[in-house]
């Protein structure tokens, strides 16, 4: 492995301090003058025609300065992807779930808001609702949207090879069935945003968000005003998971009450309201057929998905084709056939969740593997390294393995967890259990059709002083986006950590399209790591000439400049810089020129020194319908091993332990890395055991709250072992590749396989509550 | 009605004139601009909002402002003292504890409240105490670390 | 999440307290912990026009010892004050359990024992604890004094015997006898934040360290519309020889003494089935208590 200055180490992350202290700034916690306070009226029924809208009242209660409606916002539609565009910003005809969104008003305090938002009479005729994705399918069921009849907001059919021939050379075929429930991303920060137009008729909004430049784009269309006139600033941001990766009713509502007060307007999301908004994970059916040789080859795989997508179509287009292309790896398959199908129902609308459309169809296909190995009298560790998919491969579906640490992760877990010593060999209620996952590092299209760069960055270095700063509209969310950008570009400049900042989030200053689908530190990254070569460059070229060498024998390493490897004959520019700097305490010293004197002469040549860097994935995938879901420049992928412990009289589950190798190409930042991989395993962990979204026989969610939606807490998660794997992807920026999604992949299933190996269930239904497990075992019992 | 309040926040006299409805995290993070304070849930489920007020954490979303007349509360803004990182915020710093932060705050507390009642806590009386500050980020494992390291630094044997 | 507007109180004397909940009754609620009713509050479910805070009333939050005979527990005792004071851990060890079992450690800071009593939630923590342990409830109102065993104080979900003006003072139990062991025992999700979905307290008096036992006592709780003593299963135990197969059987006629419904968190025929294994389990760890019992 190359010997790095800044890459690869522990450095600490840039914003700590600032999070540590309080001293960082989220949405909620802005304030400026005049502001007021916004709130949000849903629709308490799931499906309804809307008769009349009377905000009379709510207009003359004191302290509102301002209600809308469709009628004043309008009936642009809007969506994730343009295909799609089914929403308005407020219901105008009907509302199509308990949640779907009437109006807003803004008013001088919450209290206010709140009591203006009961004054506003709504007359429904209820209409009858369908909460049910088999149900919505059937004939005669109630209708969304009249232009997509049979309530079928997407389908997908894709074959690659012949599977049926395939399962028919097969000399075994198994099969299985999977059902999760829809679950919620539970960031402890809600949705909030800031809207504010200035003088000029240009609006700025903060807001908390994964992706500012979709935003900016949408609200622009939404509020028909020219995309240049609104500036997306995202503050520090408390977790986005995928339901922050798209304009939210909150952002687009804020927009038009700032537009029709002339003031700054405020608007946080109660827990509540998060939950009826949703937008997180699908529930999945998953029905699956493998077929495999007697040696354990696999040949065929035949998948179908169905999907609730709820009332709305949001990401739902790019979840339901990723259910069928994110199996196409990481194990070798001669056929594969993929039939998938998105369905609207009376429900909050769902779209992208770590680790998106792959994780439910991941985990029943790590099960199907089992039972497969199971079946055939394999070990399930030697059944994935049998099959295992590696570097230079192909999947079916044309997706490019540029670089697959996959046998690597599963020997290093295989290792690490002890697995030999144990499967097999524990006691009953006690059980070992493993699985594999792959994900993209960020999506091949953006999800509106253009040939837009997917990152551009801008870095300028401080004319004096020798600072620099990285100007990215990419989104910090918690992942460590910043501190990532900051160490490409301390790396690639040879300078100091600390001499680098970041400025980030605004599409003020670059384009960005966001923290999602695993992308920024492959993309944002090199784009950094780019506009960081051209400075560094364009200093060396400079210094070149003043020093009467070669530029291609300068290096810059640790903050300080080396020619031909040696420090060179550069008093004159010390002497120079010294001059210019009478007074100074702290004169650059040592033996060796610094960075800060490199930079200086640069301004003092050629002015203000500034780099850009472009990223946009070469063109990639098949040539199939559907084929840009699932294409990546690159895929990271993982293995886990986990233990758990079935209290057998109770059907309790306690995870035990968790080993957990993930390939991230080549790690910028090994705490970072981990701390995603830490992460991705309890969300994972909770979404098998715990996490569900309830709902009554009226649409409404049940459980719209942390305390009843259950996320695992500090005593429900175990150690964790995390291993990291460097496969040095040639098209990560110095390898690098992804690891915030990937890493949930395996973990379902290596839990649902380690109970099978303690209790002899087979849980192919989440969450797998006490409850669900006791039964099953139960069911056992009577067999 | 308004009810005039005097309570010690982060050491400082302050006095307030609040509804009853008022709870102590809006007094903090609307009146008095300690925004440092989080909103999560509203309802004691997630420990975003948490303080110690006498001594012990609570969640401040929960406490009515004119419950706090008389009392005393410490925010995340008191931790620090002339600028330099608190042992238990350094700690959260050097051990890769903190991602998008918005926990942050209130695990510190928690923490602090524990390694003054507990000054060498297990592993389990650590994951007991920070059981109320939910953490979607970070699965734990870094913030138990940073509490052990800062346990030790505390009191007085560091391990780098 | 707003809170709806109240008037609010906050006495400095219990006379003044009980003056303002004659005046005020139906209208007020008390406010002690509010770690219950500020959540109902602002969920909309109670919208009370007055809340009177206790805070300020001297007396009511002291763990009181009568001698070597039992305990006065006030009122507005914290469930984390009990989780930690040394008595009631070790002679009245179901309550020092459940109420370090109750909600996490930032509800426990404010929770009180009266608050959980008085909400009457079928799923309450402490209410089990206090059944087993013959609690009795000293209640006052302006003109009024009373007290009330805690097995009868509850009436139905969110429903107790007390009257609107009155205030509950203090909980007062009798220190349980030689070779006396408790235990609590609370199913539900995660490790910890949960609502039960069963839980079981259990006292068991031995008539000495090998003996028989003499005195059995087992509440159950979220499996009926109040939490219940288990009396048929405590009346097969007595007399009997402790076993693993003898608790076995007791929780067997415990689930008959039980109603559970089946809701969102568990179905009645998982929860049926709970008891009995919860029962046995808190009859053993009660057992354990009993034979290591120390004077």
């Amino acid at each position: 492995m190359t010997d790095y200055a800044v890459l690869n180490t522990r450095a600490p992350r840039i914003d700590g301090p600032a999070k540590a202290t309080g001293r960082a700034m989220y949405a909620d916690d802005f304030n400026m003058p005049g502001m007021l306070y916004a709130a949000i009226l849903q629709s308490p029924l799931a499906h309804a025609k809307i008769l009349n809208i009377d905000a009379s009242k709510a207009r003359k209660l004191p302290g509102v300065r301002a209600v809308v409606t469709a009628k004043e916002a309008g009936l642009v539609k809007y969506g994730v992807s343009p295909a799609r565009y089914d929403e308005t910003l407020f219901a105008y005809d009907k509302v199509r779930y308990v949640g779907d969104e009437v109006a807003a008003v803004a008013a001088v305090d919450m209290d206010t808001a709140q009591e203006a938002l009961e004054l506003i009479k709504v007359d429904y005729e209820e209409l009858p609702a369908v909460f049910d994705m088999f149900e919505a399918m059937k004939e005669g069921a109630p209708q969304l949207h009249e232009e997509f009849p049979g309530n079928m907001n997407a389908e997908v059919h894709q074959e690659f090879g012949d599977t049926d021939a395939g399962l028919e050379q097969s000399d075994l075929v198994v099969n299985h069935t999977f059902l999760n429930k829809r679950q919620d991303a539970a960031f402890i920060e809600p949705h909030s945003c800031l809207a504010v137009f200035g003088l000029d008729g240009r609006l700025t909004l903060h807001t908390s968000t994964q992706v500012p430049h979709y935003v900016m784009r949408t609200v622009a269309m939404v509020l028909q005003i020219p995309v240049g006139d609104v500036r997306v600033m995202k503050p520090y941001v408390g977790g986005g998971f995928g339901p922050k990766c798209e304009a939210t009713p909150l952002e687009m509502s804020a927009a038009f009450l700032a537009r029709q007060t002339g003031k700054p307007v405020k608007m946080t999301y109660t827990r509540q309201q998060v939950f009826l908004h949703s937008r997180a994970r699908h529930q999945f059916y998953a029905e699956m057929s493998l077929g495999v040789k007697n040696d354990g080859t696999l040949v065929a795989l035949r998948n179908k998905a169905i999907l609730d997508g709820g009332a709305y179509t949001s990401f739902g287009i790019a979840t339901v084709y990723y259910s069928g292309s994110l199996l196409g790896g990481p194990y070798k398959l001669k056929a594969m056939k993929y039939d998938g199908y998105r369905v609207y129902t009376n429900r909050p609308a769902c779209g992208a969740q770590r680790g998106h459309g792959g994780v439910a169809h991941r985990a029943a296909f790590e099960q199907l593997l089992d039972m497969t190995a199971e079946k055939l009298g394999m070990d399930p560790v030697e059944m994935r390294l049998k099959n295992i998919m590696t570097t230079g491969d192909m999947t079916v579906n044309e997706l490019d393995m540029s670089s697959l640490g996959m046998k690597d992760c599963i020997e290093a877990v295989r290792d690490g967890s002890g697995w030999k010593g144990k499967k097999g060999k524990l006691p009953k209620g006690k059980g070992i259990g493993m699985a594999c996952g792959f994900f993209v590092s960020g999506a091949g299209y953006p999800i509106y059709r253009s040939e837009t760069y997917h990152s551009t960055v801008v870095i300028k270095v401080s004319e004096d002083g020798g600072t620099v700063t990285v100007l990215t509209g990419s989104a910090e969310i918690g992942q460590g986006s910043d501190t990532t950008m900051a160490m490409i570009a301390a790396e690639t400049l040879g300078m100091t950590l600390d001499n680098v900042r970041v400025i980030s989030g605004d599409t003020d200053l670059s384009v960005d399209l966001g923290a999602y689908s695993s992308r920024q530190t492959l993309m944002t990254g090199h784009a950094t790591k780019e506009a960081a070569e051209q400075i560094r460059n364009r200093i060396a070229q400079y210094l070149a000439e003043e020093m009467g060498c070669d530029p291609s024998s300068i290096t810059f390493r640790d903050g300080v400049v080396l020619f031909d490897g040696q420090p060179g004959n550069f008093e004159k520019i010390r002497s120079n810089y010294i001059k210019e700097h009478r007074g100074w305490t702290d004169p650059p010293h040592g033996e060796y020129l610094t960075f800060r004197e490199a930079a200086r002469l640069a301004f003092l040549k050629g002015g203000t020194l500034v780099g850009t860097g472009k990223y946009k994935p070469p063109r990639l995938g098949g040539s199939y319908k559907g084929a840009a879901v699932g294409t990546s420049p690159a895929y990271g992928c993982s293995a886990q091993v986990v233990e758990v412990t079935v209290d057998l009289e109770t059907g309790e589950v306690t995870v035990d332990n968790m080993t957990d190798a993930h390939d991230c190409g080549l790690a910028i930042n090994r705490t970072l890395v981990e701390g995603q991989m830490q992460g991705s395993l309890s969300m994972g962990l909770g979404e098998c055991l715990f996490e569900e979204v309830k709902f009554d026989s009226r649409g409404r969610v049940l459980n719209p709250s942390l305390g009843e939606y259950k996320i695992p807490t500090a005593l429900d998660m175990p150690k964790v072992k995390s291993i990291i794997v460097e496969s040095n992807e040639p098209n990560g920026p110095y390898g690098a590749k992804e690891v915030g999604e990937g890493a949930i992949m395996p973990t379902i299933p290596a839990i649902l396989n380690a109970i099978y190996d303690a209790t002899g269930a087979r849980m192919n239904e989440l969450p797998v509550s006490s409850e669900r497990l006791y039964m099953a075992m139960e069911k056992q019992r009577g067999e | 009605m308004k009810k005039i309040i005097k309570l010690i926040v982060n050491g400082e006299k302050v006095e307030a004139a609040v509804e009853p409805n008022r709870t102590l995290v809006q007094l903090l993070r609307e009146d008095l601009g300690l925004t440092g304070t989080k909103h999560g849930c509203g309802l004691g489920d997630c420990g975003a909002c948490t303080v110690i007020l006498d001594g012990k954490p609570v969640n401040s979303c929960l406490v009515l402002a004119a419950q706090a007349d008389g009392r005393e509360v410490l925010t995340i803004e008191g931790l620090a003292e002339n600028g330099k990182l608190h042992p238990i915020q350094q700690a959260f710093v050097d051990k890769g504890a903190i991602q998008c932060g918005f926990c942050t705050p209130g695990m510190i507390l928690s923490a602090k409240a524990l390694l003054d009642a507990t000054p060498n806590p297990t592993e389990v009386e650590i994951r007991t105490a920070i059981s109320g500050n939910l953490c979607r980020c970070t699965g734990y494992q870094k913030i138990v670390e940073a509490i052990q390291a800062a346990g030790q630094a505390l009191a007085g044997t560091e391990v780098s | 999440m707003l809170l709806p507007k109240f008037d609010y109180h906050e006495p400095t004397t219990l006379e003044e307290a009980l003056k303002m909940l004659s005046e005020l009754g139906g209208n007020a609620k008390i406010l002690a912990g509010g770690t219950d009713l500020l959540v109902r509050m602002k969920q909309k479910i109670d919208m009370p026009s007055h809340v009177i805070s206790i805070a300020r009333v001297p007396g009511l939050d002291a763990i009181v010892p009568r001698d070597s005979h039992g305990v006065t527990v006030g009122s507005a005792v914290t469930a984390a004050a009990l989780s930690r004071n040394e008595l009631i851990m070790d002679r009245f060890t179901p309550l020092a359990l459940a109420a370090s079992r109750l909600g996490a450690p930032m509800i426990r800071n404010r929770a009180t024992i009266g608050g959980n009593l008085v909400n009457g939630r079928p799923a309450a923590d402490l209410p089990p604890a206090c059944m087993v342990l013959n609690a009795s409830l000293k209640l006052k109102s302006a003109g009024t004094e009373r007290d009330v065993p805690v097995v009868d104080f509850f009436r139905g979900p969110g429903e107790t015997m007390m009257e609107p003006n009155e205030l509950l003072i203090s909980i007062n139990m009798d220190t349980p006898p030689p070779w006396t062991g408790g235990a609590y025992i609370k199913l539900g999700a995660r490790k910890t934040l949960e609502i039960s979905m069963v839980n079981v307290a259990a006292l068991l008096t031995l008539q000495s360290a090998d003996g028989p036992i003499t005195e059995a006592r087992i509440a159950l709780g979220a499996v009926a519309p109040t939490p219940v003593r288990a009396y048929a299963a405590e009346d097969f135990l007595i007399g009997q020889k402790p076993s693993e197969q003898l608790f076995q059987k007791a929780g067997e006629i415990g689930v008959g003494m039980c109603s559970p419904i089946t809701d969102h968190r568990g179905t009645m025929e998982y929860r049926c089935m709970m008891i009995e294994v919860l029962t046995k389990r808190a009859l053993m760890a009660a057992l354990e208590r009993a034979r290591n019992w120390q004077p």
